[in-house]
């Protein structure tokens, strides 16, 4: 097992037409300096006009450290560049773009249970996956998933979305009329408010849960890339 | 040919499943088939009091599946209307005498001596329902438009289903001028929840408890809506599936017709 806590101030890597120097700034500069000293003197020649990548693992505040650095290199190594890493996108954007050029969904097992028809009195239907109904849920019938819940149709059973402890999970319907829902630990008992047939959803603000106009405050609007759930 | 075992259950008491099993299997023999009506509700028999058969029992159901009778001894003639046999429950014994097995044996014997076969099942989801399922091709869920009622029939419609037969809806005791009113759930909201296969809409009818008491057959009654209702329902089994189902209403006779002139069903 690699032990990071220890690992050596310096580590030099050839990269193309030149170094990559991994600095530890923790070290002091004198101490970074003689490394650097150290592995330099064995490239001999082959440092001299060399373009370097000194890499301080993307701490920030280290530019007097780099500068001094930089002029120790070219003055004592006759180095011909020294310059610092390329600036990256953010990890979660770098990732979806990856995604979305690889078309991910293309090759992603479906988490998804997936049922059509009616989900009558006394029936319960459990998944540690998503649940999609294309149907209606009739009163007295049960839904709990691990996930969302996703009813086409009427919802007028009980339903626990994100069980046992998922808050951000959702509960849609294109009618919704539950006696009982729950998301997460989160739970709230009917809603008997007539508001007319529109698609709604529940999700949990504040811990307490919200039910909102989906086509009003559509939650995935704010994705900007489709991802695979 | 065959006869067929219809079953007539609810899941909730006191919906009317006992007068529908008389009414329909009446009138199913009115239409001049043989039928006989079978009491499954054992301890708690009923069908021979509304049929007014009461007195003439000898063998009954128990004693058929138990082996004790022939079915030609325990069914009781029916004397006003020809071809409408009785087979009633047993009052002294409880539902646990009877086994599946037993149950499906007899039904099968029934279909073979019957055009129909008409069974009224207990109230409940027990040992009782079970075994008043267990030999049918056929089922009417009965419902009455209220809510409880409608979440008994919906857990039953799921039994059934789940027993490969497929239930047929009869929304029971309509009052037209409530539902008008918003005060009662409409056979619209019902059949949107239940989502089954409409087979008649019967309307609240004080002829039912008079013939229930003497012992008069509803359909033999010609003022009675209910009565009425039931003989269209039997039509509609019996083949005439095409025969539009009456929408009970408060109004006068005289404005059904207009409606029905204009194609209004």
């Amino acid at each position: 097992m690699i032990n990071f806590d220890s690992a050596a101030p310096v580590k030099l890597k050839g990269v193309g037409d030149g170094f990559w120097i991994t600095l530890d700034p923790s070290h002091s500069e004198d101490v970074l300096k003689s490394e650097i000293d150290k592995v330099f003197r064995n490239l001999k020649h082959l440092a001299i006009n060399a373009s370097v990548v000194l890499d301080v693992g993307g701490a920030k505040g280290h530019d007097d450290l780099i500068e001094s650095l930089k002029s120790f290199l070219m003055t004592t190594f006759e180095v011909a560049k020294v310059s610092t890493p390329p600036e990256k996108r953010s990890i979660p954007t770098e990732r979806i773009r990856q995604r979305d050029l690889s078309k991910g969904w293309n090759h992603h097992r479906s988490d998804v249970l997936m049922l059509r028809g009616i989900v009558r009195s006394g029936q319960k239907i459990e998944s540690r996956k998503h649940i999609v109904i294309m149907g209606d849920v009739n009163p007295g019938s049960e839904i709990c998933a691990g996930g969302d819940v996703i009813v086409l149709g009427k919802l007028a059973g009980k339903v626990h979305a994100g069980f046992p402890n998922t808050e951000t999970a959702i509960v849609f319907a294109l009618e919704f009329r539950p006696t009982l829902v729950r998301i997460g630990e989160t739970a709230a008992s009917g809603i008997d408010e007539e508001a007319g047939i529109k698609p709604e959803y529940a999700s949990v603000e504040n811990s307490a849960i919200i039910v909102k106009d989906y086509m009003k405050a559509n939650p995935f609007r704010k994705m900007p890339w489709p991802e695979a759930i | 040919m065959e006869g067929k075992v219809i079953v007539v259950t609810s899941g909730k008491g006191g919906v009317g499943k006992t007068t529908a099993t008389a009414s329909i299997g009446a009138a199913l023999a009115l239409e001049g088939k043989r039928v006989a009506i079978v009491d499954m509700d054992i301890g708690l028999r009923n069908l021979d009091v509304v049929m007014g058969l009461e007195n003439r029992i000898v063998f009954n159901i128990v004693d058929v599946v138990l082996g004790k009778c022939k079915i030609s001894q325990a069914a009781i003639r029916d004397r006003r209307i020809e071809n409408l046999f009785l087979i009633p429950a047993s009052q002294s014994d409880n539902k646990d005498v009877l086994s599946p097995a037993g149950v499906e044996r007899v039904a099968n014997d029934l279909r073979k001596e019957f055009d129909y076969v008409i069974m009224d099942s207990p109230a409940g989801i027990e040992r009782g329902f079970q075994n008043a399922i267990v030999g049918a091709n056929e089922a009417i869920v009965i419902c009455t438009p209220d809510v409880s009622s409608v979440r008994d029939a919906d857990r039953v419609i799921g039994i059934l289903y789940s027993r490969s037969l497929t239930p047929k809806l009869v929304v029971n005791r309509i009052e037209p001028s409530r539902v008008e009113r918003g005060e009662m759930l409409s056979y619209e909201d019902v059949l949107e929840v239940l989502s089954i296969e409409l087979l008649g809409l019967v309307p609240m009818d004080e002829h039912v408890l008079i013939s229930s008491n003497t012992g008069t057959p509803l359909v033999l009654q010609n003022d009675s809506k209910a009565g009425h209702a039931f003989r269209r329902i039997a039509r509609r089994l019996n083949g005439e599936a095409d025969l539009p189902i009456e929408i009970p209403s408060h109004r006068s006779s005289m404005w059904k017709k207009i409606s029905k002139t204009f194609g209004f069903k």
